[in-house]
């Protein structure tokens, strides 16, 4: 999905709500995907992404005009994810219970040969450190440039690198052990 | 091959966590309807200058805060040095600078449950190329037209006076409608959601 033109984000900055909602139109889904692949349940989410518009709609008057709106963007989608993830952890260390983890959703046959591929990709993503999934998706599924990663996370960009490729790693090896057993 | 160099199999991945989700109408209406509500929530202009004429009350912890900002206006002075004409360079207090163009703006505090804790805290800020600048922060939704500043005179600083709750805020001054400054004279912090600085007021109750 294309970056939307800077001139609505100024619109936007400036208080015009039309611009603002041609923001959310625009940016929702692709926020909504890189918030289910980070926290992987849609109550959380929907939660994540809606917290999010609405601080940047607070945060607005300090938004740079002359800075690209994406990873700022991205920022604040990221650290709303993270107060979630710290929060179902908290809860999670209590009792489970509430919403099902979207790779815990699957059948019980999931776990066998034929599960659905992209239900395995998600169970390996669920399975690595948050920060890696969180450098994995803005690289390789929201398309985001190594120097807008950098600037959403405030990681360097060989920290960010190195998680990529953890990542990487992590996903090839399970991943590849997934084909063997879907081969035999 | 570079160090995350997607191969087939890491393509496949990605794709596979690629399609977009379905968005239902209802969560975006939830997020304009919120908004609207933000909005609707800021002080009206005829709330502003309503508060602006209010007599002024000087609490213990108030004044104590309009002490310490004195002195900050004080120390601002001490750059208001003028060069006589014998060559002789005269240090110009507070109460011997111009009188402002404008009255001090008054700015009431956001949450009006709270007005009535609100003080009215004097801010300073030198920037002589500015053309204009205003005081945004937590206490009025970041709002650039919610607390202009005024200039002492022609080449003075910058000052307003905002009105806050008892409690710790954040704010900044934005310069000439575009940038963002931190107030050289008080603490600061780090803004979550940019990472640049902001600082920190804190406000004591009585």
């Amino acid at each position: 999905m294309s970056e939307i033109d800077p001139a609505v984000a100024i619109r936007a900055k400036r208080g015009e709500e039309k611009a603002f909602l041609e923001i959310v139109d625009h940016y929702y889904p692709r926020c909504l995907r890189f918030a289910r692949n980070m926290l992987g349940n849609d109550q959380d989410a929907e939660e994540a992404v809606q917290d999010a518009f609405v601080r940047v709609h607070d945060s607005f008057p300090r938004f740079r005009e002359d800075a690209r709106f994406d990873p700022w963007l991205f920022r604040i989608l990221a650290n709303r994810c993270r107060t979630l993830l710290a929060r179902s952890r908290r809860h999670r260390s209590l009792i489970e219970y509430g919403d099902v983890p979207i790779s815990a959703a699957a059948p019980p046959e999931s776990e066998d040969f034929g599960a659905d591929w992209a239900e395995e990709v998600r169970m390996v993503l669920d399975s690595l450190p948050a920060e890696q999934r969180e450098a994995f998706l803005m690289r390789h599924v929201e398309d985001l440039s190594y120097e807008d990663i950098a600037a959403a996370t405030g990681v360097g960009l060989s920290a960010l690198r190195m998680r990529v490729k953890r990542a990487c790693d992590a996903l090839r090896a399970r991943l590849t052990e997934v084909e063997l057993h879907d081969d035999r | 091959m570079t160090i995350d160099d997607r191969d087939k199999l890491i393509d496949r991945a990605a794709r596979a966590l690629s399609p977009l989700p379905v968005v239902h109408p209802q969560a975006v209406a939830r997020i304009a309807a919120a908004v609207r509500a933000r909005r609707a929530a800021r002080p009206s202009r005829i709330t502003l200058v309503l508060e602006s004429m209010r007599e002024p009350t000087l609490s213990y912890a108030s004044a104590s805060f309009l002490a310490a900002a004195a002195l900050v206006l004080g120390f601002v002075s001490r750059g208001a040095l003028k060069v006589l004409d014998g060559g002789s360079s005269e240090l110009t207090s507070t109460a011997e600078m111009p009188v402002p163009n404008a009255a001090v703006t008054a700015v009431p505090a956001a949450n009006s449950r709270d007005a009535a804790a609100a003080v009215s805290v004097p801010l300073v800020l030198e920037a002589d190329q500015a053309t204009s600048v205003s005081v945004v922060g937590d206490f009025n939704d970041w709002d650039p037209k919610a607390a202009p500043m005024t200039r002492y005179g022609a080449d003075g600083p910058w000052t307003a006076s905002v009105r806050v709750t008892p409690g710790r805020h954040t704010y900044a001054f934005l310069v000439d409608g575009v940038r963002l400054v931190a107030d050289p004279r008080a603490p600061r912090t780090k803004d979550v959601d940019y990472g640049g600085e902001t600082s920190v007021l804190m406000v004591t109750t009585p």
